[in-house]
């Protein structure tokens, strides 16, 4: 699933954003669980493979709280009542479905036709080097 | 990957078919994610867990096969509702096909076995 990510870090903090979000909505629709901590997250992602994800995560999850979206209770977290009333899990969706790429010259999951900077960040990872 | 990995233990499933599993409930028709649960267990993969489920709908959700959307509930919060897509249909297809070939050759294996068996019970004093 890491794969599909984006490469910039200004995509990527968006994709893990909405990724994070849909767990937890998922989580709480089917009754599951109203609280998570980073493992379950992490469990739920399937990013065992994904170094940059598994570095970040708890900075990922760290803005979700800052920006009101989850609750924070030492290691645990849960949807803040405002993120509950506004149903955000919907706008995750829709922007996940938004910058999804449907051209690629990679492959079917690259994002380098969505903006300059993830352009820029495929060729750089594909080559190897920075691109002029 | 160890033997243990790639199978559960007594007779049932093993993981890698949940797949073909989530694509045929859904081929039944629209459902949920803890439904979809209870259903695979029934199914016999008795191991199946909801992050293992959740990623599986994910992936399959990548790869077109299955789509969702969040549907609201006037008894609770909002659930994802799963359906197969007709890509899904294809894969299941095959996936059947698949295990179809896999069930020759197990009947295969197993009908020798039997043979062999009943000959060295036959040769004993």
């Amino acid at each position: 699933m890491t794969s599909s990510a984006p490469k910039s870090e200004q995509l990527r903090v968006l994709y893990w954003r909405s990724e994070i979000l849909q767990v937890v909505y998922w989580l709480h629709g089917e009754g599951l669980g109203d609280i998570v901590d980073l493992d379950l997250i992490r469990s739920y992602l399937g990013v065992d493979g994904g170094v940059d994800v598994h570095e970040n995560l708890s900075s990922y999850v760290d803005l979700l709280v800052s920006d009101g979206s989850l609750v924070q209770d030492g290691d645990w977290y849960a949807l803040s009542q405002r993120a509950l009333a506004e149903g955000e899990a919907q706008l995750a969706t829709a922007f996940t479905d938004q910058v999804h790429p449907v051209a690629s010259e990679c492959n079917d999951e690259c994002w380098c036709h969505t903006s300059a900077a993830e352009a820029e960040a495929c060729a750089r990872s594909r080559t190897g080097k920075a691109s002029a | 990957m160890s033997m243990s990995n790639a199978t559960d233990s007594n007779g049932t499933l093993p993981r890698h078919y949940l797949k073909p599993c989530l694509l045929l409930l859904l081929a039944e028709g629209p459902s949920h994610g803890y439904e979809l649960l209870e259903h695979v267990r029934r199914m016999g993969i008795k191991g199946a867990e909801p992050g293992g489920l959740y990623r599986y709908l994910r992936a399959m959700e990548k790869e077109e096969m299955v789509s969702s959307w969040w549907e609201p509930s006037q008894a609770g919060p909002a659930r994802r509702t799963y359906v197969l897509t007709e890509q899904g249909r294809k894969g299941l297809n095959e996936s059947v096909q698949s295990l179809r070939d896999v069930r020759e050759i197990l009947v295969t294996l197993l009908d020798r076995y039997d043979t062999l068996s009943t000959k060295a019970s036959a040769s004993r004093p």
